[in-house]
């Protein structure tokens, strides 16, 4: 029965990892590391620079193995299965790491051989679209471009994982438009899974279901976005007295401000206690959003917002 | 559908900010009774958002009864909800002229919407009272 109970929960669980750990020299990248994706799901994987969200993807790309710990991709291990596993899976990075000399056309056609399920009139619908010169030298190409052609060949196997790894660095708000339409399209076609590591939290909000949130190889948070949405508060405190320091508060994630007034943010169990804080009261209290709950958690402020794009 | 501008960053999750547009969009008759909505990977894919969130916005409107969802058709404004357009139009000066009267009696804002949950969660037990014995 157990037997039966675990192939059927890899079978929807696309990605699984668990208890995973990977030290570079000195430098531990990931610590413990347990999550699930769901088929049909957005994974939004959030976190400062260095806290191990590129080291998680590369391990479900099998370019790591796992040192303590497993890694699943559809149920198998993509260091032992690489090519069971990398023909279902679509990944774009910042830069893509496309050769200068060979023009898009070429590329497509070499990226083809790779995926038995590569769709060549998808491949030419989206290069028409992204209006790429099929005859133009990848070097030529700007920045913008590079993604785009990065993202066909990406897309057009129709991959049932994409991975996408902060594609949107750096890039303008219509080109940042159509990864956000590929994400979508992904999964509004059944059974197609996406896992999008980004700074851009508007963007992570838009279209992830889950969230997890990296802080120095460690999970900080993992669940449903609006279930983390919707537990943590941001409370405004405003002390009878000057505070010469962060007051001090049972169940506060993170304390900010000066003299009289202190914002607080803190998960919805602990507020009716911080609501009490002796010598204070409530002036405000409202939901967290995701930019607070991610300073809150990381103490970073790498957190960015630029103009919506849509 | 493309004048709604979706926040996601506001404290509220995106598919109550959908479920109240689409409210309004029907109560002031922009969307007419009877009409078909987008489907759910049209809708997610013009505002560029996670589908279960249209999902979870139209399941919602069903479960207030004004959306049909159809299987195989799509997605629908039920045709009697008409009738609660006009229905609301109505109730709206009811219920302006009863706040302004609490609100000169001296209560405030949330005395105002405290006994107004608790007289709606009277009413709700006394039905279900009434349930049981039936």
């Amino acid at each position: 029965m157990r037997e039966i109970c675990d192939r059927v929960s890899s079978v929807t669980d696309i990605v699984a990892v668990t208890n995973l750990s990977r030290t570079f020299g000195a430098k531990r990248a990931l610590n413990d590391v347990s999550l699930t994706v769901t088929r049909g799901t957005v994974l939004g994987l959030v976190g400062e620079n260095g806290a191990g969200k590129s080291t998680l993807i590369k391990h479900l790309l099998g370019l790591w193995r796992a040192e303590t710990g497993t890694v699943r991709v559809f149920g198998l291990d993509p260091v032992a299965a690489p090519v069971a596993v990398l023909a279902r899976v679509g990944y774009l990075s910042e830069q893509p790491d496309l050769p200068g000399w060979m023009r898009v056309e070429e590329l497509l056609r070499y990226t083809q051989a790779f995926y038995p399920g590569w769709d060549p009139k998808y491949a030419e619908q989206l290069r028409d679209q992204f209006d790429l010169d099929p005859r133009a030298r990848i070097k030529t190409l700007s920045k913008g471009q590079r993604a785009k052609l990065g993202l066909i060949a990406a897309q057009a196997h129709r991959p049932d994982l994409l991975l996408l790894d902060e594609p949107s660095s750096g890039l303008d708000p219509i080109v940042r438009r159509d990864i956000l339409e590929a994400i979508v399209r992904t999964v509004s076609q059944e059974g197609r899974t996406v896992i999008f590591s980004s700074h851009l939290l508007d963007e992570v909000e838009r279209v992830s279901d889950h969230l997890a949130m990296l802080r120095a190889g460690s999970l900080r948070l993992l669940g449903p976005l609006d279930d983390i949405k919707m537990c943590h508060r941001r409370v405004l405190l405003q002390f009878d007295l000057p505070q010469p320091e962060p007051p001090s508060l049972r169940g506060a994630i993170r304390v900010s401000g000066e003299g009289r007034s202190w914002t607080i943010i803190c998960n919805e169990e602990n507020l009716p206690e911080i609501a009490r804080a002796p010598g204070a009261r409530v002036v405000d209290d409202g939901a967290a959003s995701l930019d607070e709950i991610f300073v809150a958690h990381t103490g970073a402020s790498v957190a960015t917002r630029l103009r919506p794009v849509a | 559908m493309t004048s709604l501008q979706l926040n996601p960053s506001s404290g509220t999750p995106l598919y109550i900010q959908l479920v109240a547009h689409l409210r309004h969009s029907i109560e002031t008759g922009a969307i007419r009774a009877g009409e078909q909505l987008p489907s759910v990977r049209k809708l997610a894919e013009d505002l560029l958002i996670n589908p279960n969130t249209v999902v979870r916005a139209y399941r919602e409107l069903e479960s207030e009864g004004i959306l049909v969802l159809k299987h195989g058709s799509g997605v629908f404004v039920r045709d009697s909800v008409v009738a609660r357009t006009e229905l609301m139009k109505k109730a709206e000066p009811v219920l302006r002229s009863a706040v302004g009267r609490l609100e000169a009696l001296g209560l405030d804002e949330d005395e105002i919407r405290r006994l107004m949950e608790n007289e709606l969660a009277v009413r709700r037990s006394a039905k279900q009272t009434r349930k049981k014995h039936a």
